[in-house]
């Protein structure tokens, strides 16, 4: 069946697209950078869905992605001049190549080692940028007031990067869904059911483990270097942060590894959640424990995340929630 | 006549009537000044102490019937808050709400130099005057705003200071050696500290970085070249503390020892002898010696509360909490604005961001000036770092002294006794 057929297809991009438009068409500035950072999320956590989730591998470092391409991608319009848009698909294109190199190497690793492995390779990323010079070692690169003024001033470049980071939400979604229903999105699932058996019925392993994990690289960059630009700077610290990390594996848990919706529910239902507890004076100190214990308790009883769980209950919308 | 009196005394009433809302709108004039404060996340604590500075401020101003216009209208403080997670994204959006939806007027910045900058751009991009404080890096202002101004000393000027003591007591003082966390508020500091040593004709034979966390400093101490007067940098407070151990126990020959945020820590007391000595940098302590006479000596205007006031205020409100720098500057951000506010006679963007651009006064907190050069526009140029040393007191305990600059300086510095 072709995918614009599928009614599973067009609700999860319709649920991003009318998202964006929405906030678009209002115009509003605060509901732009509420959902600005939902978007984000939903970004980061499809990305990581696409190795986690389809394959089985355990990703605790996939925010070096978003600190490496992110960085170059800035790198490139700060001190080179580049365009945004340029700068981005540079910063994705070099979050590909790192990616192949990289998961060449640990994609040999299996469970809890692979795992090990990608928390080191974020420290690794992390002490590199700090002391790599043309990145400005620990201070980190920033760009002048004036850099919006091409993008017609500042308040339109908030508009406009909105607008850039919406595209790509819609992108990385269409991306998700057609890796998905691919005959490479069956091989993903078939290693992380079992990797063994994918091998002997003609699943070529490393080389899929290895695709995937550069597919999973190249959205993070984009983000990051809008996220950069938005700032107007960026340091090691900001770019490789360990606990936006584990965010972004609670949201794809949350919502429900392995399905396209999952990590779009997870996104929006994990800034909700942890925007309520912050406000709630019961709660706000202790907002990184609950969402630990909801962690828990998914990976306990609800193993599917949200959608898993109403597949579940609900077969007829099975076709509905992919 | 009984007519013509009625008339008169309608006619008075009615004024009264028509005229008494326009006194009270003048007199109950208010502004909202919008900020996030790091109530959760790793600078809790001191965005606390910062948010207690910048609530008694505001306590004051509206007890003494808000900030007086030279018109006679009493401008109301009010102020709107959120928490930020200490989370750049958290603070974009938060302060983009307290721009669009809360209507801020005004806008101070949470605490640190990372959440300070992610806010900043943001003040820039929607015209509103921010004033930034707990924030010392000095990028936040090479990036061509015009409205962010910086209360705190910044970074490049942390231990310069330092080495004008070094070379006060040791004019022939040739070398020093800089080992610093490998962080970007450290990196900056010791970047600048580098720069000016050099032009001051010293040699930096050492230059070298640790990573964050480190607790082992052992090789670079046994690095640190011989003849080296003064060793200075670290990091924060758990790296620093450990290094001055470290360096005591190796019993390094250097004259001074300089290090960045622990030494003005009272819990620094806690090494002991390794404590003796050792200088710091702090942008304001409560045995300051600021005041209005030493203000008039330098033909600068005084504003606001003297330090004893301010202190007596400060234990008022929050009891036995003594104010650290972080309330300090908290407070004076306040003063920043309320006399921006006081010398524009409006609530204008424009025309108070033109009476900051000219403020030159001395505060409880000290010296208040802002560089007005287009590529620098906002750095804190008039108020300086106070630089405390640790002694003995009279029971061979610990105590920290104000030693430098010299208008806030309780004792001269001493150079490190070298065995």
């Amino acid at each position: 069946m072709s995918f614009w057929r599928s009614a599973g297809f067009w609700i999860n991009v319709l649920l991003v697209a009318i998202g964006g438009a929405v906030v678009l068409l209002i115009h509003q500035d605060t509901l732009r950078e509420t959902v600005f950072t939902i978007l984000m999320f939903v970004i980061l956590a499809s990305s990581l869905n696409i190795i986690m989730g389809l394959t089985g591998y355990v990703n605790f470092g996939h925010i070096v992605f978003f600190g490496l391409g992110g960085y170059f991608g800035f790198f490139l319009l700060s001190q080179l001049g580049w365009p945004l848009y340029l700068c981005m698909i540079a910063g994705g294109a070099l979050s590909v190549v790192i990616a192949l190199v990289v998961g060449a190497a640990v994609l040999r690793l299996r469970g809890a080692y692979f795992a090990l492995a990608t928390i080191g390779i974020n420290e690794a990323a992390r002490a590199f940028v700090a002391n790599f010079a043309p990145f400005g070692g620990a201070t980190g690169l920033y760009v002048n007031f004036s850099a919006y003024n091409a993008y017609g001033g500042s308040s339109k470049a908030l508009w406009w990067i909105f607008t850039l980071l919406w595209i790509v939400t819609i992108i990385t979604v269409v991306v998700c869904y057609l890796v998905k229903h691919s005959r490479f999105g069956l091989g993903l699932i078939a290693i992380r059911e079992d990797e063994d058996a994918a091998m002997v019925m003609g699943v070529k392993t490393p080389w899929a483990k290895t695709a995937a994990f550069a597919l999973s690289a190249f959205f993070p960059a984009l983000v990051g270097t809008l996220y950069f630009f938005k700032n107007g700077n960026v340091e090691p610290e900001d770019a490789f942060r360990f606990q936006l990390s584990l965010e972004i594996l609670v949201m794809v848990m949350l919502g429900g590894k392995g399905y396209v919706l999952g990590p779009i529910i997870g996104a929006l239902a994990y800034e909700r959640l942890r925007g309520v507890l912050l406000v709630s004076p019961l709660f706000k100190n202790l907002h990184l424990a609950l969402s630990g214990a909801i962690l828990l308790l998914i990976v306990l009883f609800m193993p599917g995340g949200l959608v898993g769980w109403v597949r579940d209950r609900l077969p007829r919308l099975r076709r509905w929630l992919e | 006549m009984k007519t013509f009196m009625s008339f008169v005394v309608a006619l008075g009433l009615a004024g009264a009537i028509i005229l008494q809302p326009l006194g009270a709108a003048a007199a109950d004039k208010s502004i909202l000044i919008g900020f996030t404060a790091s109530q959760t996340g790793k600078l809790n604590v001191e965005a606390t102490r910062q948010i207690n500075g910048l609530n008694l401020w505001v306590e004051q101003v509206n007890q003494a019937g808000g900030i007086k216009l030279p018109d006679g209208t009493h401008v109301k403080v009010q102020t709107k808050y959120y928490d930020d997670e200490s989370n750049k994204e958290r603070v974009q959006e938060l302060y983009t709400r307290l721009i669009s939806s809360d209507k801020a007027d005004f806008l101070i910045s949470p605490y640190s130099s990372g959440l300070a900058d992610a806010a900043a751009v943001m003040a820039q991009q929607y015209n509103k005057i921010m004033i930034t404080t707990g924030a010392s890096s000095d990028s936040i202002f090479k990036k061509g705003y015009t409205l962010v101004y910086m209360t705190y000393t910044p970074a490049s000027r942390y231990l310069t200071g330092a080495l004008d003591v070094l070379l006060k007591l040791d004019p022939a003082a040739k070398k020093i050696a800089i080992i610093h966390e490998n962080d970007k508020f450290s990196t900056d500091v010791v970047t600048a500290l580098k720069k000016y040593a050099e032009d001051k004709g010293m040699e930096v034979p050492m230059f070298e970085g640790y990573d964050s966390g480190a607790t082992d400093f052992a090789p670079f101490i046994n690095k640190i070249p011989k003849g080296v007067d003064g060793v200075m940098g670290g990091g924060h407070f758990a790296d620093t503390t450990t290094f001055a151990r470290q360096f005591y126990e190796k019993k390094v020959p250097a004259k001074m020892l300089a290090l960045l945020v622990a030494p003005p820590e009272p819990k620094f007391a806690e090494l002991g002898d390794a404590c003796i000595g050792v200088i710091g940098p702090s942008q304001w302590e409560p045995f300051a010696t600021y005041s209005p006479e030493a203000a008039k000596a330098e033909k600068v205007e005084w504003f606001g509360p003297t330090v004893q006031d301010f202190l007596k205020l400060y234990s008022a409100k929050y009891g036995k909490e003594e104010p650290s720098y972080h309330s300090a500057g908290g407070y004076a951000a306040g003063l920043i604005l309320q006399k921006g506010i006081e010398a524009a006679g409006s609530l204008d963007t424009d025309k108070v961001q033109a009476a900051i651009d000219k403020e030159d006064m001395y505060t409880f907190y000290g010296r208040i000036k802002f560089n007005t050069t287009p590529n620098l526009h906002g750095l804190q140029d008039g108020h300086e770092m106070i630089y405390i040393q640790w002694r003995k007191d009279k029971q061979g305990k610990p105590e920290k002294i104000a030693v430098w600059p010299a208008s806030a300086a309780s004792a001269a510095p001493v150079l490190r006794k070298v065995e």
